[in-house]
Protein backbone atom coordinates (compact mmCIF):
# COMPACT_ATOMS: atom_id res chain seq x y z
CA UNK A 1 0.00 0.00 0.00
CA UNK A 2 1.30 3.35 -0.69
CA UNK A 3 2.08 5.05 2.88
CA UNK A 4 2.92 8.89 2.08
CA UNK A 5 2.79 9.94 5.52
CA UNK A 6 -0.66 10.74 5.90
CA UNK A 7 -2.33 7.63 5.76
CA UNK A 8 -2.23 7.36 9.17
CA UNK A 9 -1.56 3.84 8.45
CA UNK A 10 1.57 1.04 9.17
CA UNK A 11 2.40 -0.13 5.69
CA UNK A 12 1.13 -3.36 5.34
CA UNK A 13 3.79 -6.38 3.68
CA UNK A 14 1.46 -9.20 2.77
CA UNK A 15 1.44 -10.27 -0.41
CA UNK A 16 -1.32 -9.21 -1.97
CA UNK A 17 -0.82 -5.85 -0.54
CA UNK A 18 -0.30 -4.15 -4.22
CA UNK A 19 -3.63 -4.72 -5.09
CA UNK A 20 -5.90 -2.08 -5.65
CA UNK A 21 -9.20 -3.77 -3.82
CA UNK A 22 -6.98 -4.71 -0.89
CA UNK A 23 -5.22 -1.51 -0.95
CA UNK A 24 -8.66 0.19 -0.75
CA UNK A 25 -9.68 -1.67 2.00
CA UNK A 26 -6.83 -1.12 4.25
CA UNK A 27 -7.55 2.45 4.07
CA UNK A 28 -11.12 1.43 5.02
CA UNK A 29 -9.62 -0.37 8.04
CA UNK A 30 -7.46 2.75 8.57
CA UNK A 31 -10.38 4.87 8.52
CA UNK A 32 -11.91 2.38 11.33
CA UNK A 33 -9.16 2.83 13.81
CA UNK A 34 -9.20 6.67 12.91
CA UNK A 35 -12.82 6.61 14.32
CA UNK A 36 -12.42 4.37 17.49
CA UNK A 37 -10.44 6.27 18.42
CA UNK A 38 -11.59 9.73 17.66
CA UNK A 39 -15.29 8.66 19.09
CA UNK A 40 -13.45 8.10 22.82
CA UNK A 41 -12.69 11.81 22.52
CA UNK A 42 -16.24 12.61 21.26
CA UNK A 43 -17.59 10.65 24.16
CA UNK A 44 -15.70 12.76 26.47
CA UNK A 45 -17.13 15.68 25.10
CA UNK A 46 -20.96 15.18 24.93
CA UNK A 47 -23.39 15.37 27.45
CA UNK A 48 -24.75 12.21 29.49
CA UNK A 49 -27.78 12.06 27.06
CA UNK A 50 -25.95 11.86 23.97
CA UNK A 51 -23.23 9.15 24.99
CA UNK A 52 -25.34 6.26 24.28
CA UNK A 53 -25.81 7.38 20.50
CA UNK A 54 -21.19 7.61 20.62
CA UNK A 55 -20.85 4.26 22.18
CA UNK A 56 -23.16 3.02 19.43
CA UNK A 57 -20.91 4.65 16.41
CA UNK A 58 -18.32 3.90 17.87
CA UNK A 59 -19.35 -0.16 18.28
CA UNK A 60 -19.70 0.24 14.56
CA UNK A 61 -16.28 1.14 13.56
CA UNK A 62 -15.42 -1.73 16.05
CA UNK A 63 -17.51 -4.29 14.47
CA UNK A 64 -16.36 -3.17 10.90
CA UNK A 65 -12.69 -3.11 12.02
CA UNK A 66 -12.93 -6.90 13.07
CA UNK A 67 -15.08 -7.62 9.59
CA UNK A 68 -12.14 -6.31 7.40
CA UNK A 69 -9.19 -7.67 9.38
CA UNK A 70 -11.05 -11.00 9.28
CA UNK A 71 -11.57 -10.17 5.22
CA UNK A 72 -7.59 -9.10 5.06
CA UNK A 73 -6.14 -12.05 6.46
CA UNK A 74 -8.39 -14.74 4.93
CA UNK A 75 -6.60 -13.47 2.07
CA UNK A 76 -3.23 -13.27 3.54
CA UNK A 77 -2.56 -9.80 4.06
CA UNK A 78 -1.14 -8.62 6.90
CA UNK A 79 -3.66 -5.79 7.89
CA UNK A 80 -2.73 -2.08 9.01
CA UNK A 81 -2.20 -1.48 12.27
CA UNK A 82 -3.85 1.38 14.28
CA UNK A 83 -1.88 4.58 15.04
CA UNK A 84 -0.97 5.05 19.01
CA UNK A 85 -2.63 8.53 18.58
CA UNK A 86 -4.32 10.55 15.78
CA UNK A 87 -3.87 14.61 15.55
CA UNK A 88 -7.18 16.47 16.17
CA UNK A 89 -8.15 18.92 13.20
CA UNK A 90 -9.63 21.27 15.94
CA UNK A 91 -9.97 21.75 19.69
CA UNK A 92 -13.16 19.81 20.97
CA UNK A 93 -14.24 21.93 23.83
CA UNK A 94 -17.73 21.74 23.60
CA UNK A 95 -20.44 19.23 22.49
CA UNK A 96 -20.56 21.03 19.14
CA UNK A 97 -16.98 20.54 18.54
CA UNK A 98 -17.20 17.11 19.33
CA UNK A 99 -20.34 16.77 17.28
CA UNK A 100 -18.10 18.39 14.32
CA UNK A 101 -15.68 15.77 14.91
CA UNK A 102 -18.02 13.21 14.75
CA UNK A 103 -18.89 14.43 11.21
CA UNK A 104 -14.97 14.70 10.30
CA UNK A 105 -14.85 10.70 11.66
CA UNK A 106 -17.88 9.51 9.61
CA UNK A 107 -17.21 11.54 6.46
CA UNK A 108 -13.56 10.15 6.81
CA UNK A 109 -14.68 6.58 6.72
CA UNK A 110 -16.99 7.58 4.09
CA UNK A 111 -14.56 8.56 1.72
CA UNK A 112 -12.86 5.64 2.19
CA UNK A 113 -15.48 3.49 1.60
CA UNK A 114 -16.43 4.94 -1.97
CA UNK A 115 -12.63 4.53 -2.74
CA UNK A 116 -13.25 0.59 -2.16
CA UNK A 117 -16.11 0.76 -4.30
CA UNK A 118 -14.08 2.61 -6.78
CA UNK A 119 -11.51 -0.13 -6.64
CA UNK A 120 -12.97 -3.49 -5.43
CA UNK A 121 -12.31 -5.98 -8.19
CA UNK A 122 -15.23 -8.72 -6.45
CA UNK A 123 -18.74 -7.93 -5.93
CA UNK A 124 -18.77 -9.04 -2.43
CA UNK A 125 -16.17 -5.95 -1.58
CA UNK A 126 -18.79 -3.68 -3.42
CA UNK A 127 -21.86 -5.43 -1.35
CA UNK A 128 -19.99 -4.81 2.04
CA UNK A 129 -18.77 -0.98 0.62
CA UNK A 130 -22.19 0.00 0.25
CA UNK A 131 -23.68 -1.17 3.26
CA UNK A 132 -21.22 0.43 5.06
CA UNK A 133 -21.18 3.38 3.67
CA UNK A 134 -24.91 4.15 3.89
CA UNK A 135 -24.25 3.48 7.44
CA UNK A 136 -21.74 5.88 8.37
CA UNK A 137 -23.47 8.60 5.61
CA UNK A 138 -26.59 7.95 8.22
CA UNK A 139 -24.56 8.40 11.23
CA UNK A 140 -23.41 11.21 9.65
CA UNK A 141 -26.28 12.89 9.31
CA UNK A 142 -27.09 12.60 13.05
CA UNK A 143 -23.82 14.47 13.93
CA UNK A 144 -24.54 17.36 11.53
CA UNK A 145 -27.71 17.78 12.85
CA UNK A 146 -25.86 18.07 16.49
CA UNK A 147 -22.76 20.05 14.97
CA UNK A 148 -25.48 22.82 13.90
CA UNK A 149 -24.71 22.11 10.18
CA UNK A 150 -27.22 22.59 6.96
CA UNK A 151 -28.20 20.95 5.36
CA UNK A 152 -27.48 17.45 7.04
CA UNK A 153 -27.75 15.55 4.33
CA UNK A 154 -25.21 15.16 1.08
CA UNK A 155 -25.86 14.32 -2.28
CA UNK A 156 -22.63 12.23 -2.70
CA UNK A 157 -21.56 11.26 0.20
CA UNK A 158 -18.18 10.56 -0.05
CA UNK A 159 -17.36 11.70 -3.14
CA UNK A 160 -15.36 14.86 -3.51
CA UNK A 161 -17.72 18.06 -4.22
CA UNK A 162 -17.67 19.53 -7.85
CA UNK B 1 4.21 11.24 15.57
CA UNK B 2 0.55 11.11 15.48
CA UNK B 3 -1.76 10.34 11.99
CA UNK B 4 -4.36 12.56 11.02
CA UNK B 5 -7.93 11.76 12.71
CA UNK B 6 -9.50 11.89 9.01
CA UNK B 7 -6.89 9.45 6.76
CA UNK B 8 -7.24 10.39 3.40
CA UNK B 9 -6.65 7.21 1.00
CA UNK B 10 -3.79 7.27 -0.49
CA UNK B 11 -3.35 8.93 -3.65
CA UNK B 12 -7.32 8.54 -3.60
CA UNK B 13 -8.10 11.80 -5.28
CA UNK B 14 -5.68 12.31 -7.91
CA UNK B 15 -7.39 9.65 -9.28
CA UNK B 16 -10.81 11.21 -7.75
CA UNK B 17 -10.39 14.22 -9.28
CA UNK B 18 -10.25 12.70 -12.78
CA UNK B 19 -13.03 10.55 -11.94
CA UNK B 20 -15.11 13.92 -10.80
CA UNK B 21 -14.09 15.58 -14.14
CA UNK B 22 -15.76 12.30 -15.77
CA UNK B 23 -18.78 12.07 -13.49
CA UNK B 24 -19.48 15.90 -14.49
CA UNK B 25 -18.94 15.31 -18.61
CA UNK B 26 -16.48 18.28 -18.66
CA UNK B 27 -14.72 16.76 -21.92
CA UNK B 28 -12.05 19.68 -21.24
CA UNK B 29 -11.10 18.34 -17.90
CA UNK B 30 -10.55 14.45 -19.07
CA UNK B 31 -8.68 15.67 -21.88
CA UNK B 32 -6.45 16.73 -19.85
CA UNK B 33 -5.53 13.32 -17.96
CA UNK B 34 -2.18 12.71 -19.14
CA UNK B 35 -1.58 9.85 -16.06
CA UNK B 36 -3.88 7.27 -17.90
CA UNK B 37 -6.47 6.95 -14.77
CA UNK B 38 -9.17 7.98 -16.86
CA UNK B 39 -8.75 5.06 -19.02
CA UNK B 40 -8.68 2.84 -15.80
CA UNK B 41 -10.17 -0.29 -17.51
CA UNK B 42 -12.65 -0.64 -13.89
CA UNK B 43 -13.91 2.77 -15.55
CA UNK B 44 -14.88 0.87 -19.09
CA UNK B 45 -18.71 0.40 -19.57
CA UNK B 46 -20.01 -2.72 -21.22
CA UNK B 47 -22.93 -2.50 -23.66
CA UNK B 48 -25.09 -4.10 -20.82
CA UNK B 49 -23.58 -2.15 -18.21
CA UNK B 50 -24.98 1.04 -20.48
CA UNK B 51 -28.06 -0.19 -20.53
CA UNK B 52 -28.02 -0.98 -16.55
CA UNK B 53 -26.69 2.56 -15.90
CA UNK B 54 -29.21 3.72 -17.98
CA UNK B 55 -31.97 1.88 -16.51
CA UNK B 56 -30.56 3.95 -12.99
CA UNK B 57 -30.88 7.24 -15.18
CA UNK B 58 -34.39 6.51 -15.11
CA UNK B 59 -35.28 5.60 -11.55
CA UNK B 60 -32.97 9.09 -10.46
CA UNK B 61 -35.78 10.85 -13.08
CA UNK B 62 -38.61 8.96 -11.54
CA UNK B 63 -37.65 10.40 -7.89
CA UNK B 64 -36.68 13.89 -9.63
CA UNK B 65 -40.10 14.31 -10.79
CA UNK B 66 -41.15 12.51 -7.68
CA UNK B 67 -40.61 15.28 -5.66
CA UNK B 68 -41.25 17.87 -7.88
CA UNK B 69 -44.69 16.52 -7.43
CA UNK B 70 -44.48 16.79 -3.54
CA UNK B 71 -43.37 19.73 -3.07
CA UNK B 72 -46.32 21.15 -5.28
CA UNK B 73 -48.87 19.63 -3.38
CA UNK B 74 -47.25 19.75 0.07
CA UNK B 75 -46.40 23.50 1.47
CA UNK B 76 -44.83 21.42 4.28
CA UNK B 77 -42.62 19.43 1.64
CA UNK B 78 -41.87 22.88 -0.27
CA UNK B 79 -40.40 24.36 3.12
CA UNK B 80 -38.68 21.33 4.50
CA UNK B 81 -37.60 19.68 1.51
CA UNK B 82 -36.48 22.04 -0.92
CA UNK B 83 -32.60 21.01 -0.25
CA UNK B 84 -33.00 17.30 -0.56
CA UNK B 85 -35.02 18.09 -4.09
CA UNK B 86 -31.96 19.66 -4.67
CA UNK B 87 -29.11 17.06 -4.36
CA UNK B 88 -31.80 14.45 -6.10
CA UNK B 89 -31.00 16.77 -8.92
CA UNK B 90 -27.33 17.08 -8.15
CA UNK B 91 -27.34 13.36 -8.45
CA UNK B 92 -29.36 12.91 -11.90
CA UNK B 93 -26.95 15.16 -13.58
CA UNK B 94 -24.18 12.97 -12.02
CA UNK B 95 -25.39 10.19 -12.83
CA UNK B 96 -26.74 11.19 -16.59
CA UNK B 97 -23.21 12.44 -17.22
CA UNK B 98 -21.72 9.13 -16.09
CA UNK B 99 -23.99 7.51 -18.33
CA UNK B 100 -23.21 10.35 -21.15
CA UNK B 101 -27.21 10.94 -21.21
CA UNK B 102 -27.30 14.82 -22.23
CA UNK B 103 -30.18 16.48 -20.40
CA UNK B 104 -33.59 17.25 -22.10
CA UNK B 105 -33.28 20.38 -23.52
CA UNK B 106 -36.66 21.13 -22.31
CA UNK B 107 -35.52 20.82 -18.69
CA UNK B 108 -38.38 18.15 -18.30
CA UNK B 109 -37.19 14.50 -17.00
CA UNK B 110 -37.07 12.09 -19.54
CA UNK B 111 -38.31 8.34 -18.98
CA UNK B 112 -40.75 8.91 -16.46
CA UNK B 113 -43.58 6.91 -16.18
CA UNK B 114 -47.15 8.51 -15.96
CA UNK B 115 -47.16 10.73 -12.35
CA UNK B 116 -49.15 8.98 -9.51
CA UNK B 117 -51.07 11.68 -7.58
CA UNK B 118 -49.65 12.62 -4.14
CA UNK B 119 -52.11 11.65 -1.60
CA UNK B 120 -53.61 15.11 0.13
CA UNK B 121 -52.98 13.32 3.04
CA UNK B 122 -49.42 11.77 3.77
CA UNK B 123 -47.28 13.43 1.19
CA UNK B 124 -44.46 13.12 3.43
CA UNK B 125 -44.92 9.03 3.74
CA UNK B 126 -45.66 9.24 0.03
CA UNK B 127 -42.15 10.99 -0.49
CA UNK B 128 -40.28 8.95 2.06
CA UNK B 129 -41.17 5.48 0.13
CA UNK B 130 -40.23 6.35 -3.06
CA UNK B 131 -36.52 7.83 -1.82
CA UNK B 132 -36.25 4.93 0.21
CA UNK B 133 -37.20 2.42 -3.01
CA UNK B 134 -34.56 4.85 -5.10
CA UNK B 135 -32.12 4.48 -2.88
CA UNK B 136 -32.79 0.38 -2.67
CA UNK B 137 -32.56 0.09 -6.34
CA UNK B 138 -29.50 2.18 -6.52
CA UNK B 139 -27.65 0.59 -3.57
CA UNK B 140 -29.06 -3.19 -5.97
CA UNK B 141 -27.29 -1.82 -8.50
CA UNK B 142 -24.22 -0.82 -7.37
CA UNK B 143 -22.28 -3.50 -7.42
CA UNK B 144 -23.01 -4.55 -10.86
CA UNK B 145 -20.48 -1.73 -11.69
CA UNK B 146 -16.82 -0.97 -11.57
CA UNK B 147 -14.84 1.61 -10.99
CA UNK B 148 -15.96 5.47 -10.50
CA UNK B 149 -19.41 4.27 -11.65
CA UNK B 150 -19.55 1.98 -9.12
CA UNK B 151 -18.54 4.80 -6.44
CA UNK B 152 -20.98 6.73 -7.78
CA UNK B 153 -23.94 4.76 -7.31
CA UNK B 154 -23.02 3.48 -3.72
CA UNK B 155 -22.43 7.08 -2.74
CA UNK B 156 -26.52 7.93 -4.35
CA UNK B 157 -27.74 5.17 -2.67
CA UNK B 158 -26.24 6.59 0.87
CA UNK B 159 -27.36 9.81 -0.21
CA UNK B 160 -30.89 8.73 -0.52
CA UNK B 161 -30.97 6.69 2.39
CA UNK B 162 -30.57 9.66 5.00
CA UNK B 163 -32.74 11.60 2.81
CA UNK B 164 -35.34 8.92 3.38
CA UNK B 165 -34.33 8.90 7.53
CA UNK B 166 -35.60 12.90 7.09
CA UNK B 167 -38.51 12.48 5.64
CA UNK B 168 -39.97 10.02 8.29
Amino acid sequence: MPDDGTSGTTAATGPDAAAPEDAALQEALAAAYAAIWGYGVVGAAVPPETRPAVATAEQAHRDVRDELLTLLSSRDVQPVSAEAAYDLRFPVLSAVDAAALAVTLEEGAATAWTWVLDQAAERGTRELAVAALTATELRAVVWRAQAGRTPVTTALPGLPTS
Amino acid sequence: MSAPCSPTPAGAFSRRALLLAAAAGSAALAAGCTNGAAEDPADAVTPAQADRLAAQVEVQERLVADYAQALAASPQLAASAAVLAAQSREQLDRLRAAAAQPAPSSGATAGTSAAEAVPAEGAVAWLQARVAAAADAHARACPDFTGGRAALLGSIAAGLRAQAGQLS
